[in-house]
């Protein structure tokens, strides 16, 4: 037994999907043409599995706005805040995040990974308690297991499964800390969680949303599920991303406690990485901007969501259980999923594949992520070479 | 109520037979014969999300909650009738 043994695991699964055509954990981007459109080994191709919600990744303002940056700031700040000291763009993104979310405070940190390992290991220690959905992200399983709290899972988006392990509790309830996403990536689907906030009131435990997917997309004002939801006030610690809704890099969280505040003191993902770079807060910022002020971009993006959903459910697909501009179409099984991901992209459509173990119940999926910036032809195509599969 | 490990281990088996014919008919886990001795992993090949719901599974049938610290130690059944019994007396 080696150090290296571990990769075997690794290497089967390399040289099992080279032998299917193009390794999906491998392609390269030649060039961008728009939010919209790349070249791929020569080939116009959609892209139709981006995250770009809002398709603000080639606005000329926020471009510009990054420009600008470069220039007067320079390429990185070449350390962390704690070490360096902050740029003025940190602390005035963090004010206006902290007034879209109608709180009192908000902290950047360098990407969303960051934010919720930087997030977690400050609120949590040895001694609380998690109650984590199943099917949350890598970041949230991390950040809890860094903790060093108790970690006990829930079945996904299960109301009675929450609460019947909040019972189990007993007193610890009030060192809990329940962990949810507002809207899940893989396949677009959104937590309950007004229900989620009436329980975590009841016993006196305390509720995280991760609205990575979900900032920009979903509420009037585009603050998330929780909004959407009703509870934004209610929510106790809302994070997320920059690379998103927001086409840029990086991670953020919110809330109306004091403490986070001190987690800047704390939080050793945020004490020991680099801060964001002057171009990321200017982009962001500007892109913040429009979000707040353009809501056309949101319904244009729900019409395109809705569009792909619609088209591809009368072709017959299996797919995720509501309209969202996440839309997963279920495959039979893992060979095939490779095998019609590898049709799509030699036909101009690049889209996720999700395979087992990172997917609900084990299945394997096409993910595609629809944007605001799609044409309706690019949907149309999109459609079309699904049928042709 | 006190469980032996050895009756534990009994029904564990059972509900991951039920539990392999609903989700894993179409694998060769999905007829095979458990036992106290069955390593969830290398005889079955459940991957780690598979493990998880049948976990799930578990504390939902007895009632208890185990952390995931504990379940990164069981790899039989018989390992895990140990955990459900501490968890079951916790």
């Amino acid at each position: 037994m080696s150090l290296f043994d571990k990769f075997d695991a690794a290497l089967q699964l390399k040289e099992g999907l080279a032998d299917i055509g193009k390794d999906p954990t491998d392609v390269v981007f030649d060039s961008l043409i728009s939010a919209t459109e790349g070249i791929v080994k020569g080939r116009r191709t959609i892209l139709a599995g981006t995250n770009n919600y809002l398709g603000l990744t080639f606005d000329k303002d926020c471009i510009a706005a990054g420009v600008a940056a470069l220039e007067s700031q320079g390429t990185g700040t070449t350390g962390s805040r704690m070490a360096n000291g902050s740029y003025a763009a940190h602390g005035a993104l963090e004010a206006e995040l902290a007034d879209f979310f109608q709180c009192d405070h908000a902290m950047v940190f360098s990407t969303g990974f960051t934010a919720n390992l930087g997030v977690l290991t400050a609120l949590l220690g040895k001694g609380d308690v998690v109650l984590l959905d199943a099917d949350a992200h890598a970041s949230l399983y991390d950040g809890c297991q860094m903790s060093g709290a108790d970690i006990f899972r829930f079945k996904h988006n299960d109301v009675k499964s929450l609460e019947r392990r909040l019972e189990r509790l007993k007193d610890r309830a009030s060192r809990c800390l329940i962990v949810v996403e507002g809207m899940y990536s893989v396949l677009g689907d959104c937590a309950p969680l007004a229900e989620f906030v009436e329980l975590k009131e009841r016993f006196g435990a305390r509720l995280l949303v991760d609205e990575a997917h979900s900032v920009g997309v979903y509420g009037e004002h585009g603050c998330g599920v929780a909004e959407l939801q009703g509870v934004l006030d209610k929510v106790d610690f809302i994070v997320g991303t920059f690379s998103k809704s927001l086409g840029a890099m990086g991670g953020f969280c919110a809330s109306r406690h004091d403490v986070l505040g001190l987690f800047r003191y704390i939080s050793r993902p945020f004490m020991f990485t680099a801060s964001p770079s002057p171009a990321v807060m200017a982009t962001t910022r500007e892109a913040l901007r429009q979000l707040r002020t353009r809501p056309e971009l949101r319904q244009t993006l729900w019409e395109n969501a809705s569009r792909l959903y619609n088209g591809l459910q009368e072709l017959g697909f299996e797919l995720g259980p509501e309209i969202s501009p996440v839309v997963a179409v279920r495959c039979k099984d893992r060979q095939s999923a490779l095998a019609n991901w590898n049709k799509l992209l030699e036909a101009g459509i690049y889209v996720n594949m999700m395979l087992p173990p990172a997917t609900p119940g084990g299945a394997s999926f096409l993910r595609c992520s629809i944007s605001a910036a799609h044409t309706p032809n690019q949907i149309t195509k999109i459609i079309k070479t699904f049928a042709e599969l | 109520m006190t469980f032996s490990t050895e009756a534990t281990g009994v029904k564990l088996a059972e509900i991951l037979s039920e539990y392999l014919k609903t989700n894993c008919a179409d694998t060769p886990a999905g007829n095979r014969e458990i036992t106290a001795a069955t390593n969830m992993v290398s005889d079955l090949q459940l991957d780690s999300f598979q493990v998880m719901e049948f976990m799930l599974e578990v504390e939902d049938h007895y009632d208890i909650a185990i952390d995931m610290e504990s379940l990164s130690n069981i790899q039989t059944i018989q390992d895990l009738a140990a955990v459900v019994i501490t968890a079951h007396n916790d």
